[in-house]
């Protein structure tokens, strides 16, 4: 992962044209009223009501720079924005050949080029811009912080194209550090060879190919022997669902009682991926999976979706949250709790990981399903912290979007009836409901009768 | 000496080859070799020296502190004279030898000398290495009279500068009667033929140079015409040829340049070129073309460099699902910027088009005001663009040509508005390209 | 000063324990082993043993963070027995693969169904050919210096397996007899540094992947059965080994114990019997008895069951006419004790052939007394006169 910077990001579908960007920036930049000196063109003179800015997209690999033959072009590391050195320009527009978005332009009244430098990281275009057509992105930042950590996981991996699964490791990897034991029960995770393959590892971390059903008691026992000689060790179980909430759920389930210093990372993707798509304890209602086919004679999976997270919540555990790859500032504030969760006690992150090959959905769209499945409140995203006695949502949603889009994505719902949406919605009704009823009423023990 | 990488050059092709080697391999050993003494830099920056636009100080590419970061190993003043791939061995002007696992030929282009009797033995100056620009300034300093033989860009570009120093110069055409024939039509050429005779170039295109007599270390420069120019400062910038006299017999194949494939391999296993040595792909024909420009430099060494060292089958891959022009070579569109005297033209794609060729033209010509623009559309797509002190992209309107984007029924729009029509295409490609990925 | 302590088999193993400080002890309940656990529990509570006390919820992970901690390094001890064992299988039959040198007390106990808690060796034998080095006891005092030994054979670098020590339920484990605890000094001595995982460890500090994805294409199938044939090697190695712990167990200790197998009043003997665990006594004093008699009868005790003897089998076997093998389970497959068929196997390696006659007895708790030795005696005095019974003998059964 390289660095990731802030960024301007442009909505042409917003911009209603009023050229307001324009004006503040020839001011900002020229203290001029004439918009020649603007760095920032809209899309205003079309026969249509066709609008947009159009800016510098301060690239990751910035063809100017390489098209610049004085070295007046140059990617700041620290920033990312693409500068320009007056003192080297030799005026050649060579350039200007190079960029494909238009982003630097020969301005004739300075015979010089010129482009958006992000004015120092506070945009006058983003403050004057009524219609949010142009946003100043600073998300980006956990990318940055996370950038500048080693990548523990081995290049090239054997997943899916259109896995959740190499940004979660990745990220999650980055974040807990070296220091760490890696435990990977049978499932997509050591599939894909995170555990290594005929002699070759695929971590620079320790790493264990665990049994589907142990993975929390055998780390359990890692994190109990570095604790008895003094050495602060973190173990970290990336686990399916099905080495979570099925198969393995007893020794997760004693290892969360008795309060063992694990983190525990459930990457639920509802199902037996890797062994060809078979259904788990938290396949959803009416999911097709090929070990609950559709016919005339069955409809997809009978029952419920087992909900693992508020059963761990009930574990006592210092620390259980819920989350998702495609909110990534989310999930790494939650990881960091985790850790310093696992640091006392037992640590347990839900994150829901959508599979393009056993739901059915186009690669690109894995954050995309994320998205709608918080979106819809399918799942919720929260947070419980046991010693703050604390339970709230990190991403409420107050006014979900419609069941039948979620469902609509995905090819394993494609054949639901409409009795069967509206199980679905009542089932999502009813945790989210429950979920308000647990962050409204707290987590505190109750007070003593009066 | 050993090392994996070997690359010989170190202008864009080089240095865009081994910042994408170290994007995949950061440790293997790599050595880029210049025959010149100071650090990379861009032969296009020469004229803006003779020019004294800008520094010299200023306009490297890089400097030590960066061939320390990315472990590079980075020789000054070191000449191949010959490769031995067989042995995959370099031989170098100074008797040693560098052995490589993996060469990468960038050594751009040399100066053609025409054959005019008497040019050969005068004391005549190029202008294609830091040095050429050093001794043309050194010259220049005590000339009065300057003549430039070649209208081409560095030719041009050379008159410009010279006459600037304060020189009386004598711009002499080359084999073609146009000035810049390669990027401009006749009508934007004596736009800009116009502008430099209104700043005191002498340039009778009419004139041809016949030979060349040399004494006391001036040269006279004897016209068709019978005319005698004599001058203190002779400079000859009538082209460039690749660079590959010290190919031996290595095998390596080439024609004008080095022949390279998609890849920017050659014949010989384990050896590259790219940049101007190179002889590459052609973005409308068959047949493999120079085409001697900067951005093409940069795009194939970035290609020769991920082979080189790069992941073999994401690369594959990514040509199976129907692949990224980025990741292999499909050829260049020309282009080009030309800008003199406070004026900025620019040419892309097939800006020399005519009508008789089925091409549809679109102009926009104002000489008073040294405005002119062209498109050239082959049906609803364009194909190629010039402009003269007009406000367009340049870079969109390349991968509008690159991207070969139907315009359909936004031609009439474009024509007449070409800058937001172009910008707004440029939108939609791009956003279209993720929508429709979706 | 050792001390001489009276305890039953449990505890006795739990001063194994004791003695040989494991770093971890994991503990679960099941009859007839739930007092082991328990007395390790009081050890660790009281501060005599500091270890940490792993009170997990079901024999599957009992294993299972015993193996975590041996892959981090630590010296490991549990116990278990009949269900559990069956249990605890899966990480069970990895133990051996992974070449972690667990202790682990089996406390015998048959198999249900029918439905039973008591003793009977079934379970151990179940598990005869997953890997683990399997030691019997025949008394308390054997029980708690085998477990010491036990962390010496395991972690010894040509061996590096995990060990079984076993023990009948019920006639050990309940049965309370004088035991001799060594000084806590000659024990650390005998213990020395622990050395459980030299050879690959969940260490950040060197990481590496412990068991990748390993067969199918070159070089995976061959890695693979290279590791297999360097685990059989380290099980044979083994055979080695064990004596010589044994011996140095000895000469610090004075206590002896055969390390493979037991040879009694076999030199000049002509026919003889087999015992495993705690039968051996009542064995040894049927032969006594018949050795009164004049009968020229012996015994052979099974110490090490796996891996099988077989040098120490061949010598003992050839001294005699014929033999008779008492087992405490059965063997399904072939309508006979698991032990007989050993010696079966072990036939071929003799110059001549001998008879051989299978009797099972004491399951489920049933006692084996000097009747049915004296009745396996004399089914071996008949088969060395030609007279071999063709059928297993099913001794204590309900007609």
């Amino acid at each position: 992962m390289g660095n990731a910077y802030n960024t301007l990001v442009v909505y042409p579908e917003k911009c209603n044209g009023c050229g307001e960007c324009e004006k503040a920036c020839a001011k900002a930049k020229a203290d001029s009223t004439d918009i020649v000196h603007s760095r920032i063109k809209v899309l205003k003179n079309l026969e249509d009501e066709y609008f947009g800015p159009v800016v510098c997209m301060q690239c990751g690999e910035p063809s100017c720079v390489k098209s610049c033959p004085a070295g007046a072009l140059t990617k700041n590391p620290e920033t990312g924005v693409v500068e320009w050195d007056e003192d080297k320009c030799v005026s050649c527009t060579i350039c200007t050949l190079g960029c494909p978005y238009g982003g630097i332009y020969y301005n004739p009244l300075m015979s010089n080029v010129m482009k958006c430098d992000h004015c120092g990281g506070d945009p006058e275009c983003v403050k004057v811009c009524e219609p949010k057509a142009i946003e100043y992105k600073t998300e980006a930042n956990v990318y940055k912080d996370q950038g500048e950590r080693e990548d523990l996981f081995a290049p090239g991996l054997a997943a899916c194209l259109g896995c959740n699964m190499e940004i979660l490791i990745r990220h999650t990897l980055r974040h807990v550090g070296p220091n760490t034991v890696l435990a990977a029960p049978p499932g997509c995770v050591p599939g894909i060879a995170v555990v290594g393959i005929n002699g070759f590892t695929g971590t620079k971390v320790p790493s264990f190919h665990p049994l589907l059903t142990n993975t929390a008691s055998m780390l359990a026992g890692v994190r109990r022997y570095y604790k008895h000689i003094g050495r602060d060790v973190q173990v970290l179980a990336l686990a399916g669902d099905g080495g979570a909430a099925d198969v393995g759920f007893q020794s997760l389930s004693g290892a969360a009682e008795r309060g063992e210093e694990v983190l525990f990372v459930c990457i639920d993707n509802e199902g037996y991926m890797n062994t060809g798509m078979q259904r788990s304890g938290t396949t959803p209602y009416g999911s097709w999976t090929s070990t609950t086919p559709v016919g005339s004679s069955l409809p997809g999976k009978s029952g419920d979706q087992k909900y693992m997270p508020l059963i761990m919540l009930m574990h006592n555990c210092e620390y259980v949250a819920t989350a998702v790859m495609a909110y990534m500032e989310d999930y790494h504030e939650k990881l960091e709790k985790a850790i310093q969760a696992s640091k006392k006690g037992f640590a347990y992150l839900h994150v829901f990981s959508p599979c393009t090959t056993g739901w059915r959905y186009p690669q690109e769209k894995t954050m995309e399903v994320q998205r709608q499945a918080v979106a819809t409140n399918t799942f919720p995203l929260w947070e419980y912290e046991r010693e703050a006695e604390k339970f709230a949502f990190t991403h409420p949603v107050d006014n979900p979007t419609s069941m039948e889009d979620y469902i609509g994505m995905l090819g394993k719902f494609r054949h639901l009836s409409k009795e069967q949406i509206d199980h679905h919605r009542n089932t999502v009704a009813t945790r989210i409901n429950l979920l308000k009823a647990i962050a409204e009423e707290g987590i505190k023990p109750l007070k003593a009768a009066v | 000496m050993q090392t994996k990488y070997l690359i010989i050059g170190s202008s864009h092709a080089g240095l865009t080859a081994a910042e994408e080697i170290r994007v995949h391999d950061a440790g293997g050993s790599l050595t880029m070799l210049t025959m010149e003494d100071c650090l990379p830099y861009s032969p296009t920056i020469l004229p803006y020296i003779v020019e004294g636009k800008v520094e010299e100080k200023l306009i490297y590419l890089r400097d030590e502190k960066y061939f320390q970061e990315k472990n590079i190993n980075f020789l000054k003043g070191k000449k191949v004279v010959n490769i031995d791939a067989k042995a995959s061995k370099v031989s170098l002007a100074d008797g040693s030898e560098i052995a490589y696992e993996k060469l990468l030929v960038a050594t751009g282009g040399n100066p053609t000398v025409p054959p005019v009797p008497g040019l050969k033995e005068a004391n005549y100056l190029v202008l294609q290495t830091m040095e050429d620009a050093r001794k043309i300034n050194e010259v220049a300093k005590n000339a009065k009279h300057a003549v430039v033989m070649g209208t081409g860009l560095v030719g041009m570009h050379a008159a410009e500068a010279l006459g600037k120093k304060g020189l009386q110069v004598e711009l002499i055409r080359g084999r073609r009667r146009a000035v810049l024939p390669n990027y401009f039509d006749s009508d934007a050429g004596k736009l800009i033929h116009q502008v430099f005779l209104d700043n005191g170039i002498n340039c009778d295109l009419d004139k041809h140079v016949k030979e060349v007599e040399s004494a006391n270390g001036k040269s006279k420069v004897v016209l068709d015409s019978g005319e005698a120019l004599e001058t203190d400062l002779l400079v000859v910038g009538t082209g460039v040829k690749p660079r590959i006299d010290f190919l031996g017999d290595s095998g390596i194949q080439a024609d004008k340049g080095i022949l390279v494939d998609n890849m920017m391999k050659t014949s010989v296993e384990n050896v590259w070129a790219a940049g101007d040595v190179a002889q590459a792909a052609d973005f409308y024909g068959k047949e493999k073309v120079l085409t001697g420009i900067l951005p093409d430099a940069s795009d194939q060494g970035k290609i020769a460099g991920l082979d080189m060292a790069g992941d073999k089958a994401v690369n594959l891959a990514f040509d199976e699902i129907g692949g990224q022009a980025a990741l292999s070579y499909r050829g260049g569109v020309s282009m080009n910027t030309f800008n003199f005297y406070g004026n900025k033209s620019f040419s892309v794609g097939l800006s020399l088009a005519n009508e008789e060729d089925g091409y549809e033209i679109d102009t926009m010509s104002l000489p008073t005001s040294c405005m002119y623009q062209k498109l050239v559309f082959d049906g609803d797509f364009l194909v190629g663009a010039v402009g003269i002190n007009v406000t367009l992209d340049p870079g969109i309107l390349v991968n509008i040509i690159r991207l070969k984007i139907d315009l359909k029924d936004k031609k009439a729009e474009f024509a007449s508005n070409p800058l937001d029509m172009s910008r707004r295409i440029m939108w939609d490609s791009w956003r279209g390209a993720i929508n429709t990925a979706g | 000063m050792p001390k001489r302590i009276v305890v039953d088999g449990n505890e006795a193993a739990a001063y194994g324990a004791l003695l040989a400080k494991p770093d971890m002890c994991a503990v679960f309940p099941i009859t007839p082993q739930s007092s082991v656990g328990e007395k390790v529990a009081t050890f660790i509570a009281n501060g005599d043993l500091k270890a940490d006390l792993l009170d997990v919820e079901g024999e599957h992970s009992v294993l299972s963070m015993l193996q975590g901690g041996a892959l981090a390094g630590a010296r490991t001890f549990t116990a278990t027995c009949g269900q559990g064992l069956a249990f605890m299988f899966e990480p069970y039959f990895r133990s051996p693969n992974l070449r972690l040198p667990i202790v682990m007390c089996i406390v015998c106990r048959d198999g249900i169904t029918p439905q039973c808690v008591w003793g009977g060796q079934q379970d151990a034998m179940t598990v005869k050919e997953v890997g683990w080095i399997q030691m019997h006891c025949e008394n308390n005092q054997e029980i708690t210096d085998s477990i010491v030994m036990a962390y010496r054979i395991g972690e010894h670098s040509d061996v590096m397996l995990p060990v079984n020590v076993c023990f009948d339920g019920n006639f050990l484990s309940y049965a309370a007899e004088p035991v001799e605890i060594v000084d806590e000094e000659i024990a650390d001595k005998f213990m020395g540094e622990n050395n459980v995982n030299w050879h690959a460890a969940l260490d950040p500090e060197r990481p590496m992947a412990i068991d990748p994805l390993t067969g199918m294409t070159a070089p995976g199938g061959e890695a693979f059965a290279r590791y297999r044939e360097g685990q059989c090697k380290g099980m044979q190695n083994s055979l080695r080994v064990i004596p010589e712990i044994h011996k140095e167990w000895k000469e610090l200790t004075g206590h002896d114990f055969a390390p493979l197998i037991e040879e009694y009043r076999l030199d000049d003997a002509e026919h003889a019997i087999m015992t495993i665990g705690s039968m051996t006594g009542a064995g040894k004093d049927a032969v006594d008895v018949a050795r009164d008699k004049g009968k020229k009868v012996g015994l052979i005790k099974v110490k090490t069951f796996r891996p099988w003897p077989l040098k120490a089998m061949v010598s003992a076997l050839s001294k005699i006419k014929a033999l008779s093998v008492v087992d405490r389970s059965v063997n399904f497959g072939w309508n006979c004790g698991p032990l007989y068929q050993e010696v079966l196997a072990t036939l071929p390696f003799l110059d001549k052939k001998i008879p051989l006659v299978s009797l099972i007895g004491g399951l489920a708790g049933t006692d084996l007394t000097i009747d049915h030795m004296a009745e396996a005696i004399k089914t071996a005095e008949d088969a060395a006169q030609g007279k071999v019974a063709e059928e297993t003998i099913w001794l204590n059964k309900m007609y």
